[in-house]
Parts: C-alpha cells; sequence; structure tokens
C-alpha cells in the first residue's frame, strides 16, 4: 500500500477569503435596504447625469474657467507638497536614524520622530483642514498647511524606510574609503534609494491635486469650488467638463511620473 | 496507400523559419518514428529550441510543413487533440509555481476537462488517481500537496514530467530538459525521461549540450548550425571529429 | 541566435533634470502667488492672537471652559459614538468588498498581455478597445476623488451607508483595477503559456496559470487600499450622511468642540485598528 499524503484542509489564503467574504456580507447588513434607498427624483437624476455626458460643456468661456480652476488647484497641490517635502524629508532622515549613532539618544530621536510622523499622518487632511480653519481662519495657507502635514507624515515614514532599506555592499565601500556619515546619507542611501523616492514622491504629488480639488470645495479657488458651483444649478454638462479635466490633470501627473521613473531605472 | 505502421509520427518537410528577417532554420527535412528516440544537438544560436519548437506545434513554420500523426501543426488547434498528440519540456518555468504540485500535475488534463470541472479541480483535484500515479512513478509522491515552488530544480522537473505522464501525449519534445542540472542530477533525469517514454513506446525529441549524454539516453543525433542540418546519425557512429565540427568557434581572420 | 540587449541611449537624455527644473518652477510659482496675495494667511501664522486662538481652540477641544459637563464622562455620547464607529467600519469594509469585486471581474481583460493575446492565444476581436475602455474606465474613476463621487451619488441615493460605500467603492475601483492588471502584466508567462501545450484553452490557462499568481497580489492591495478607505469614510460620510462623519458635521455646526474631540478619538482608534487588522491579515496571505 502506498503511502499517500492526507489533503490539507482549507489552508490559510482559502480561510482568509472566506472570512473576507463573509465580513462583506456582514456590512452589508448595516445598509438600510428598503424602498427609500433610492432618492424618489434618483432615476431620472442618473438619466439626466448620462445624458449630460453627450453635452459635455465645451464652451471657450466655460474652458477658460476650467483651465484656470484647474491651474489654481495645480498650485496648492504644488504649494503643499513642496512644504511636505520640507517637513517631512528632515523628519523621515531623523526616523530613520542613519545620521546619529547608536545610543540612547538615537532611540530617542528615532522614537520621537516616527511618533510625529504617524501622529502627522493619522489625521485625515480633512480634519486637518478643519483644523485649521476654526484655528486661524479660512485662508490659502491653512488649506496648504492641512495638505502639507499629513502628507509630510506619510512622506517622512516612506523616506525613513527607503533609507534604511538601503542594502549594506555599496555603503560599505563608502566607510572604508573613510566617509562621514553625512556624505554616506547623500551620496550613498539617497543616489540608491532615489527612485523609489521620487516614484513615491510623484504618486503623492498626484494624490495632492486630489486633495487640492477637494480643498477647494470650502471656497478656496479651485476645481472643486467649480464643481460645487456647477452642482448646486444642477449643470451636469459643466460637471462633466471639470471632472474629465480633474481626472485629465491626475492622469498627466501619473503619465509624467512614469517617464521619469523610467529613465532613472534605465 | 500508406500502412499506418510506415507513416513517420513526425514529419518535417522543408520548413524554414525566420525571425526579424534572420533565418533560424533554413528549410530543412527528416522523419522520426514511432518510439525513436532523437537527441538535437549544436552550438548555442542554432536553432535549437526553434527546432524543437516547430516540432511542438508551438511555432508554425513560415514555409514547408511540420505534421505530427499526420496531421499538419498549423491545422492542430490548440487543446485536447494537439495535446494528445505532443507535450513539451522546458529548461525550466513549465510549472506554476503558486499551485501546489498536484495541480501542475492535473494540468495534463486541461485539455480533456471542460472549463467547470478545471474550476473545481482547483477546489477537490479530480482524476486525482492519475496524478497520485504518476507522482509515483517520479518519485515525488509525498510532495502531493506541497507548493511547487517549495521543490528544487530537479524536482520541479520531475513534476513537469509527471505532468506528461497524465497528459499522455505519443511524442514528448524536450527543449534543454538538463540545461539547469548538475551533471548527478542530470543523468536521474534523463534515466526517468527516457524509461518514462520507452515504457509507453513514447517518441522522444530532445535537445542537449551534453554529447555524452545523447550517446547514452538516445538512438538517433541530429545535428545542427546555424539552422542546417549537419549530420543526422545514429549515436553510436558519433565520433571526435564529426563533433569537433560541429561544435567548433569560427576564429576571424 | 543569441539576443544582445542594446543599450538604447535615453532619446531624451535631459527628462530627468528637465522635470526636477519644471517641478522646481512650479514650486516658485505656487508659493509666489500664495504669498504674494495679501490675504494669503501667512502672516497670520506669526500673529500673536492667532496663537491665543489656537491655544483656545485646543482647550475647547479638550472640553476646558466649556458650560455644563464635559462630554468625555458622557457615556451616552461614547455609546453613541461607538456605534457610529462600527457604522463606519461597516462602510469601509462594504467598499473595499464592491470595489474588490469589482476589480476582480474586469481586470483580466485590462492587462496588456492579456488583451494583446500575447499569452498565446488569438488576439480576440473584443480584446483592444476592451482593453483601452478599461483603462480609462480606470483611470476617470481613480482621478475622480472619493467625496466628489460622494456628492454626485447622493443626489441618486439617499445619504447614508450606501451612498458612502458606493463613492469609495467607485474611486477605489479604479486604483485596484489599474494595480492589478499591471501585476498580470509584469509577470512571468511562461509558465501560462506552457499550460497551453499541455492542452489548455484560453479559459483554462488564465485559470491556471494566472489567476493563482495575481490573486494574492490583488487581495494584499485590497488590504492596503482598506487601511486608506477607512481613513477617508469619515470625511466620505461627512457628504453621504453616514457614520462618524455624519455625527462630526453635526457636532461641528453646534460648536461641541468637546464632542466633535471625542469622535476624533473614536476615528483615531479605527484607523489604528483597521490597520493592525490589515497588517495581521496581509500575513496571513503571504
Amino acid at each position: 500500500m502506498r503511502a499517500v499524503p492526507r489533503a490539507p484542509r482549507i489552508e490559510g489564503r482559502g480561510l482568509l477569503t472566506l472570512l473576507l467574504i463573509g465580513a462583506v456580507g456582514l456590512s452589508a447588513l448595516s445598509v438600510p435596504w428598503g424602498g427609500d434607498l433610492v432618492h424618489p427624483g434618483g432615476g431620472s437624476a442618473v438619466g439626466s447625469i448620462v445624458k449630460a455626458l453627450a453635452r459635455v460643456e465645451l464652451s471657450p468661456e466655460f474652458l477658460r474657467i476650467t483651465a484656470y480652476a484647474a491651474w489654481t488647484t495645480l498650485r496648492f497641490a504644488v504649494a503643499g507638497v513642496t512644504l511636505a517635502l520640507a517637513i517631512g524629508l528632515p523628519l523621515g532622515v531623523v526616523a530613520s536614524g542613519v545620521l546619529t549613532r547608536s545610543g540612547g539618544r538615537k532611540t530617542a530621536s528615532i522614537v520621537v520622530a516616527r511618533f510625529v510622523l504617524a501622529l502627522l499622518r493619522s489625521i485625515h487632511e480633512l480634519v486637518w483642514a478643519w483644523l485649521f480653519v476654526v484655528a486661524i481662519g479660512l485662508s490659502p495657507m491653512a488649506v496648504i498647511l492641512a495638505l502639507a502635514l499629513p502628507y509630510a507624515g506619510i512622506l517622512g515614514r516612506v523616506f525613513a524606510d527607503a533609507l534604511i532599506d538601503v542594502p549594506e555592499e555599496p555603503l560599505r565601500a563608502l566607510r572604508s574609503a573613510g566617509a562621514s556619515e553625512i556624505k554616506l546619507l547623500v551620496y550613498g542611501r539617497l543616489t540608491i534609494a532615489l527612485p523609489d523616492m521620487l516614484g513615491y514622491g510623484f504618486y503623492r504629488f498626484e494624490c495632492a491635486i486630489r486633495s487640492a480639488a477637494i480643498f477647494s470645495f470650502v471656497g478656496v479657488q479651485g476645481l472643486g469650488y467649480q464643481i460645487q458651483l456647477s452642482l448646486d444649478d444642477l449643470l451636469w454638462n459643466e460637471v462633466w467638463t471639470l471632472l474629465i479635466a480633474l481626472a485629465a490633470l491626475v492622469l498627466l501627473v501619473d503619465a509624467w511620473s512614469s517617464q521619469v521613473r523610467r529613465r532613472l531605472v534605465s | 496507400m500508406t500502412h499506418l505502421a510506415d507513416t513517420p509520427i513526425i514529419r518535417v518537410e522543408n520548413a524554414a523559419k525566420a525571425y526579424s528577417g534572420r533565418l533560424a532554420i533554413a528549410p530543412l527535412s527528416f522523419t522520426v518514428a514511432e518510439g525513436e528516440k532523437v537527441a538535437v544537438l549544436g552550438p548555442s544560436g542554432s536553432g535549437k529550441t526553434t527546432l524543437l519548437h516547430l516540432t511542438a506545434g508551438i511555432i508554425h513554420p513560415d514555409s514547408g510543413t511540420v505534421e505530427l500523426g499526420g496531421h499538419a501543426t498549423s491545422e492542430l488547434g490548440a487543446g485536447g487533440e494537439s495535446a494528445s498528440l505532443v507535450g513539451a519540456i522546458h529548461q525550466q518555468y513549465d510549472l506554476v509555481g503558486h499551485l501546489s504540485v498536484v495541480h501542475n500535475v492535473l494540468a495534463g488534463r486541461l485539455g480533456r476537462w471542460g472549463l467547470l470541472r478545471s474550476l473545481w479541480s482547483l477546489l477537490s483535484p479530480q482524476d486525482l488517481g492519475l496524478a497520485e500515479d504518476a507522482l509515483e512513478r517520479v518519485g515525488l509522491l509525498e510532495r502531493l500537496y506541497e507548493r511547487t515552488s517549495r521543490l528544487s530544480g530537479g524536482e520541479q522537473q520531475r513534476v513537469a514530467i509527471a505532468r506528461l505522464l497524465v497528459q499522455d501525449p505519443r511524442v514528448i519534445v524536450a527543449d534543454e530538459p538538463v540545461a539547469s542540472l548538475d551533471p548527478a542530477r542530470a543523468r536521474d533525469l534523463l534515466i526517468l525521461l527516457s524509461s518514462v517514454a520507452s515504457d509507453a513506446g513514447k517518441t522522444l525529441v530532445a535537445s542537449l549540450h551534453s554529447t555524452e549524454l545523447a550517446t547514452e539516453f538516445f538512438d538517433r543525433a541530429i545535428g545542427l548550425r546555424d539552422g542546417l542540418v549537419v549530420f543526422d546519425l545514429p549515436v553510436m557512429e558519433l565520433d571526435r571529429g564529426i563533433l569537433d565540427d560541429l561544435y567548433h568557434l569560427e576564429v576571424a581572420g | 541566435m543569441i539576443a544582445i540587449r542594446e543599450r538604447r541611449p535615453a532619446t531624451r537624455p535631459g527628462l530627468v533634470r528637465v522635470s526636477a527644473i519644471g517641478f522646481g518652477l512650479l514650486a516658485v510659482l505656487a508659493w509666489g502667488q500664495v504669498l504674494a496675495g495679501g490675504d494669503s494667511g501667512a502672516g497670520d501664522l506669526f500673529r500673536g492672537d492667532t496663537w491665543t486662538r489656537a491655544g483656545e481652540f485646543a482647550g475647547e477641544l479638550l472640553g476646558l471652559g466649556a458650560e455644563g459637563e464635559s462630554a468625555f464622562v458622557d457615556g451616552a455620547l461614547w455609546q453613541n459614538a461607538i456605534g457610529l464607529s462600527v457604522e463606519t467600519l461597516a462602510m469601509s469594509v462594504l467598499a473595499a468588498g464592491i470595489a474588490g469585486a469589482a476589480a476582480l471581474v474586469s481586470f483580466l481583460p485590462a492587462a496588456r498581455n492579456v488583451a494583446y493575446g500575447e499569452l498565446g492565444g488569438s488576439r480576440r476581436a473584443v480584446g483592444v478597445p476592451g482593453y483601452m475602455v478599461l483603462r480609462l474606465l480606470f483611470a476617470f474613476t481613480r482621478g475622480v476623488p472619493e467625496l466628489v463621487w460622494a456628492l454626485i451619488i447622493v443626489f441618486v441615493f439617499s445619504p447614508g451607508v450606501l451612498a458612502g460605500a458606493l463613492a469609495l467603492a467607485v474611486h477605489n475601483y479604479g486604483i485596484l483595477g489599474k494595480l492589478a492588471a499591471e501585476v498580470v502584466e509584469n509577470m512571468d508567462t511562461r509558465p501560462a503559456r506552457a499550460l497551453r501545450g499541455a492542452g489548455a484553452n484560453n479559459f483554462q490557462m488564465v485559470l491556471y496559470g494566472v489567476l493563482p499568481q495575481a490573486l494574492p497580489h490583488l487581495l494584499t492591495y485590497l488590504l492596503y487600499r482598506w487601511e486608506v478607505i477607512i481613513r477617508t469614510t469619515v470625511v466620505v460620510g461627512f457628504v453621504a450622511a453616514g457614520g462618524l462623519g455624519r455625527e462630526f458635521r453635526l457636532q461641528m455646526s453646534y460648536l461641541h468642540y468637546d464632542e466633535v474631540a471625542l469622535l476624533l478619538i473614536c476615528y483615531l482608534a479605527l484607523v489604528i485598528g483597521v490597520d493592525l487588522v490589515s497588517a495581521g491579515l496581509r500575513r496571513l496571505a503571504r
């Protein structure tokens, strides 16, 4: 009689899938299924939304408004990301611990930096926005800060991990040539980690554009503000134009990002 | 009216194949009788892989014909008909690493299974007995439910042979099956492959780097160089001179 | 025939440099316009009374100086908040489920190698246009932020958990679809093509050769996205009136800042909890 191994019970991954499907089913229970799930006017709303796609607003005047709004959104995104880099990069370097020598002070600085980064990024940008607006009033800086702080937290953490993950061998060569830790950082770690960091930075830039668009809903000029205006008047054809502009802006940055990353890798 | 027994299982007639304007296989012809074991020898770049892929019906010739069991490969659709005629094994990457061994082996039945059965088998392996028999033959029965990527290179090649056993084609085409293995395991694998073929009267066509292995396990050797057949001899008649001619490096000037 | 990979000289060697300069220019323009405009608020940051106002606000968040009892000791409020947190959690799970399911059924034809028949199958007539349509769909749905989707969806669906979940699902569908398609595109297709030699048709080839590798990745991406979704659920609930988000809006309009702080704590707890669960589940999936 040959020894045939016994078939395994449902393995880890199968169990996981079942668990997840169950979780989704459970959460569907919290939806008040029933008649008034859809608006009374919901069906016709869908109709007008879809029909408006065929008559997307393309008048030169509106296109100019759209372009200016897109430019405003882009500006806010850039300002936010640059500030986020200014805050996040130094924090990330400290949090990675690559510049300090081991010891009590090193652990303390790492813990503090990581805690600050975690705090920054755990709070959603809109919550930050609300905090700033209530504290210092509605202004461009409030919005930029609300974008920059959580992004600094995210970027800082990713940068810290990227710096730590640099493999040892190339660094050893530099170290034996007598490079100080700072030089090691600049010439060694940064150059190696740069493609990944840049890739993630660009991705964050793409997200920043979306965030900036949302921020502009609250009154600061931009695509969000315009979408709000058109929505209030139920001008769906204008809404489509603005949505396409927003998606196009995001896509452009995405394409730019993949081009730059490809050049860096080759 | 030719007797079926006289019909060669593989017939290549003036088959040629070019890539990017460069001729990989010049028009060449040969036949293989059922049950023969043919080794294809030649230096790198001589077109061995192309020839084997043509023989297996994986690619089709630009001109001329390749016939398997009397059918032109260009007319054989992918699927059960072709799979029962010819099966292939490569140097590596035949198996799906993420699947367990049993599924990789049973993949040999895909040509005969419908879509629903293929899907259901992933949850509850169908025709399990076939897989067990095949794995026992190659000596890996205890690895039945392990994830394929955890097996060593030599073991994975044996699983690939098990898949071929389940698929049960009349012709086995092997493209450098032992190139990634150390000499001891290479020999073991060829012992297995050769006996698997002999047991069922299957035809075996394999490309090899090692002429020692060719002489030991095959009946016939075809030498290929720059897409042309340099020799087609019984393995006993190979000698130093012929092999040197095949492998010699062109020295410039 | 030995194929030698030639190192092609970059057609635009300066792209990286040009990009860097371009971005720097953008940054200068952006900040210039911010700081040049008189009401940028930059000056406000350094004014004395801004900081006192901020300090007062912080105090209000902590429930100091408020009339009556601080929200933190009110048991009923905590209970309400926890109930809403569960609702928010459900919204996030539902959203992830819908996005994941939708991405699951549409990521394969959106992979270039599948659509263009590079896996050895015939290039189906529906393959290439289907690929383009799907990629455009992914791009559009992910380009528009969840909040905007929520604003649109409440025109059709009554505000609530489903509206919020749908808004989140639409946006994340685009993200997951693109990621999953890219997994298939970057995959080693030799095992799949070898299956063809074993007699597999297109479906079987995908079932045995592509899915076993792609599905674990999709699952991992889904779990990562869940972490992002839970953070955004609160915000979407603001607009789509579900879960913690709805309560935020309410308490902010009443200026009950200490209750807002209570809700913020629940929010943070949810985020941390989901991060932990997601990490654990991801380890299970490996």
